[in-house]
């Protein structure tokens, strides 16, 4: 007994520390590499893509872009280049990427990517850096200031910062002819954020152009969105250059701003860059596993996670087994279930996932029961053993082999689950099958079968929830769990749920 | 749905009661007292039989063995001037693949239920066994011919077909419960309790029965004979019980069954040894297992020869 207690509290001990092993490690998915419990969550992910082109003029290239910053309420999920033949090289200090190369001839074009996916729980902070002192511009003549001054007395009749009141004045509608005068006939982004960095200056206030991509479905190669930064009360704020909204909309990448350049080619002319944005949905798990791998790919890179998808596949079918085996362990040495082979319901189980449940379970009986049939005749042949159930496994193969041609044809599919069941394990189920028959009577083989595929029904229902596989492949540390627990039931010495109905009459009355 | 569950014990019924589970008996009794190294000694019943006849113990007389497909066609040499013997395989295990000929005579053998089989179907059955299909781990196995048992008219009228046989578990040598199986027609001359034979508990002191069920009921009266049950008694107990405690010397094992078959001229003899008995004769007692365990361990003595512990058995066995 001593023994019993040191062995089991041992075993005890190590299902705690799995436990808390695998919280931790659920935890820790969760939190850092934004795993889900839920299989089927899906996410937007934005792609990003700057197109680089310009034409060499022979001399050495160096091309220098801002990469984002500040990503607004976005996260980078993936981030790469596609620069055939160039040295790329990442600056993170300073927010750019060098790509360079020696000279060539024909025309440019490279590419910078990043993946990004909405993030909730980070709000876009903006780094900030303390302006120089703005330097007042020169007028050129008294007419000029006179005009500047008739502006800033129309702004000031509207409410808010002082930036806010220039925007929203030069974007009216109808403009005031003081402005109409002021502004060129041509309006671009850019010559406007000018115009109103210009009128600012001359109020003293910093205010300076940045520029980013705004995520839109279906932009393409359009130029950087505008915004306006200015300097208030201490520290930079953005407004739209059209509404005069404040503040960093929640969509807004913002590549470069300040003093530095979005783009810088040496060895060019004619650069441009463009950028185009594609809106795409895919599985929580999936930009998991990306955005885990881009932050903390040393301990990731030696997960099931970053394997190929086929070796992934394969591990998720195996990572369902451990649950299986728990399930078999507690039907047989809790509950008392006896079954035809050990692990036998659990192969059957597995065959049912492939098939479907309902084509499965007709096949499989069917399949069952022509083998009956077979295996009796072939007992007048009196074969012997080992030939007979290669026999067996034969027609059974045949069965299969016809079922699944007649499940094509007709298309039937709950015929043509046949070739999805484990072969050998059939034949043997129908060989015991019938020696329990000719043995211990139908009732008792009827029965055998019956609790075979009964616990085979319960594993399945069990092993085929998408919740279940999911939880089981991707917090896999469970599995330990599981282990401590199916070493801890070979210590459990009470009675079977079948043993208190079998040893009921044995309960002295008192 | 009550009554359904009303059908179940409570564990701590059962536990005050001193039922053994089978979980309990694979951990504390099997895997703690018996020696895997052990199990051959008697998985192999052609073994078990050279061990005790070492040491003077009865088993039916060895007519043959086949160890191989190409010798079973030798059958009819071996058995030849029998006109009666049994059939079984060594590595069996609850009388599965057991084939008893009655009368044999001009190549037709006749079963113990009346059943007329051929040489082919006998070779058949034969060729089954020796490709494991009744063997423990389904391994190859080896046809043991034995002569048959002539069972005492004692128990003529107690079984219908088939011989009632004595199951004593052993513990630590010594004999703690015993009961004997009796066939009936529903069970098809098989001994075995679950397909609807008669278990008989047995007093340890007398070898007279203590009560009788059928289906986990208790009944009074032999389905099929009618006979009262409560009158059987296990004529020569002393020579049953020393055959099973002599076994636990002869093996090694610490927890064991014996089976023990009382053939009219030769007396007691051992039919085959279990290393992993089942748990069917508390039903057939009334009683569990585990209160007798914790008593042998508390108040039965120790170092005691056979002989010594059969005769405590038989003066203070409660």
């Amino acid at each position: 007994m001593k023994k019993l207690y040191s062995v089991r509290g041992l075993l005890t001990l190590f299902l705690i520390a799995t436990i808390i092993f695998a919280t931790i490690a659920t935890w820790y998915k969760i939190a850092v590499w934004g795993f889900s419990f839920k299989p089927t969550e899906k996410a937007d992910v934005w792609t990003v893509d700057a197109h680089i082109a310009f034409e060499p003029n022979g001399q050495p290239i160096e091309v220098s872009l801002a990469t984002p910053r500040s990503l607004g309420a976005y996260r980078i999920l993936s981030e790469d280049t596609v620069a055939k033949g160039y040295e790329v090289r990442k600056n993170e200090k300073n927010h750019r990427v060098k790509m360079t190369s020696k000279g060539r001839s024909a025309k440019q074009n490279l590419y910078y990517r990043i993946k990004l996916y909405d993030n909730e729980d980070t709000t876009g902070k903006v780094w900030a850096d303390k302006p120089a002192k703005v330097q007042k511009p020169q007028f050129e003549n008294e007419q000029q200031k006179q005009m500047v001054d008739e502006i800033w007395a129309l702004a000031d009749e509207k409410e808010g910062s002082k930036a806010k009141r220039i925007i929203e004045l030069l974007n009216e509608e109808s403009l005031a002819p003081e402005v109409d005068a002021f502004l060129p006939v041509k309006k671009t982004p850019k010559i406007m954020a000018d115009k109103i960095i210009w009128l600012l200056s001359t109020k003293s206030v910093p205010a300076r152009v940045v520029r980013g991509v705004k995520l839109m479905e279906k932009k393409r190669a359009a130029n950087a969105d505008l915004m306006l930064e200015v300097y208030e009360g201490s520290k930079w704020q953005v407004y739209n250059i059209e509404t005069g909204t404040m503040g960093l909309p929640k969509d807004f990448v913002l590549f470069q701003r300040g003093d530095v350049s979005l783009l810088d080619v040496s060895g060019g002319y004619n650069s441009s860059i463009k950028f185009s944005v594609v809106k795409s949905v895919i599985s929580s798990f999936k930009m998991a596993n990306s955005r885990a791998k881009y932050e903390n790919s040393r301990l990731f890179n030696y997960t099931i996670y970053d394997l190929p998808s086929l070796e992934q596949n394969i591990l998720k079918w195996l990572m369902i087994f451990p649950l299986g085996i728990l399930l078999v362990v507690v039907l047989r040495n809790v509950i008392g279930i006896s079954t035809m082979g050990t692990f036998t319901p659990m192969l059957v189980a597995m065959a049912l996932v492939r098939t479907g449940f309902v084509s499965g379970f007709i096949c499989f009986s069917v399949i069952i029961i022509l083998g009956l049939i077979i295996r009796t005749l072939l007992t007048r042949l009196n074969l012997l053993l080992v030939p007979r159930i290669s026999a067996v496994v034969i027609f059974v193969i045949l069965i299969m082999q016809l079922l699944t041609v007649f499940g094509y044809h007709t298309e039937w599919k709950v015929i043509a689950a046949a070739a999805f069941f484990p072969i050998i394990i059939t034949a043997w189920i129908i060989e015991r099958a019938c020696i329990t028959w000719e043995e211990e009577g139908a009732r008792n083989a009827v029965k055998q079968i019956v609790n075979t595929l009964f616990v085979a029904v319960i594993t399945y229902f069990v092993i085929s929830s998408d919740y279940i596989r999911h939880i089981m492949f991707a917090f896999n540390e469970w599995n330990l769990v599981i282990l401590a627990i199916v070493m801890l039931l070979g210590t459990y010495t009470g009675y079977r749920l079948t043993e208190l109905k079998r040893f009921a009459p044995l309960v002295k009355e008192k | 749905m009550f009554d359904f569950i009303k059908r179940f014990a409570k564990p701590q019924q059962l536990r005050s009661s001193g039922v053994l589970g089978m979980n309990a008996r694979n951990y504390f009794m099997i895997s703690r007292h018996n020696k895997r190294s052990l199990y051959p000694l008697v998985d192999d019943k052609v073994q078990t039989k050279k061990l005790a006849n070492n040491i003077n113990i009865n088993t039916p007389h060895m007519i043959g063995v086949i160890e191989h497909q190409y010798e079973v066609k030798n059958l009819l040499q071996i058995v030849a001037g029998h006109s009666e013997f049994v059939i079984k395989p060594a590595h069996g295990s609850q009388g599965k693949g057991v084939l008893v000929i009655k009368h044999y005579e001009n190549n037709e053998f006749t079963t113990a239920s009346g059943k007329k089989l051929g040489f082919n179907e006998v070779y058949q059955h034969i060729s089954n066994l020796l490709s494991g299909l009744y063997s423990l781990g389904g391994q190859y196995d080896v046809a043991l011919i034995e002569e048959l048992v002539h069972f005492s008219d004692v128990f003529a009228n107690f079984s219908y077909q088939g011989i009632p046989d004595v199951r004593l578990i052993i513990y630590k040598g010594y004999p703690i419960m015993a009961m004997t199986r009796l066939a009936t027609k529903e069970s098809d001359g098989r001994a075995n309790l679950h397909q609807g034979a008669v278990g008989v508990g047995l007093d340890m002191r007398s070898g007279k029965a203590v009560q009788a069920v059928l289906h986990n009921l208790p009944v009074r009266l032999h389905p099929d004979t009618e006979v009262d049950l409560m009158t059987l008694q296990v004529p020569f107990w002393r020579e049953h019980l020393l055959i099973g405690s002599q076994a636990y010397e002869m093996t090694g094992l610490g927890y064991l069954g014996a089976d023990i078959v009382l053939d009219k001229e030769r007396g007691p003899m051992m039919l085959e040894l279990n290393a992993r008995p089942g748990l069917a004769i508390q039903i057939a007692n009334g009683r569990g297992l585990k209160e007798v365990i914790k008593n042998v361990d508390k108040y039965y003595p120790k170092n005691l020869s056979a002989e010594e512990r059969v005769d405590f058995v038989l003066n203070h066995a409660m």
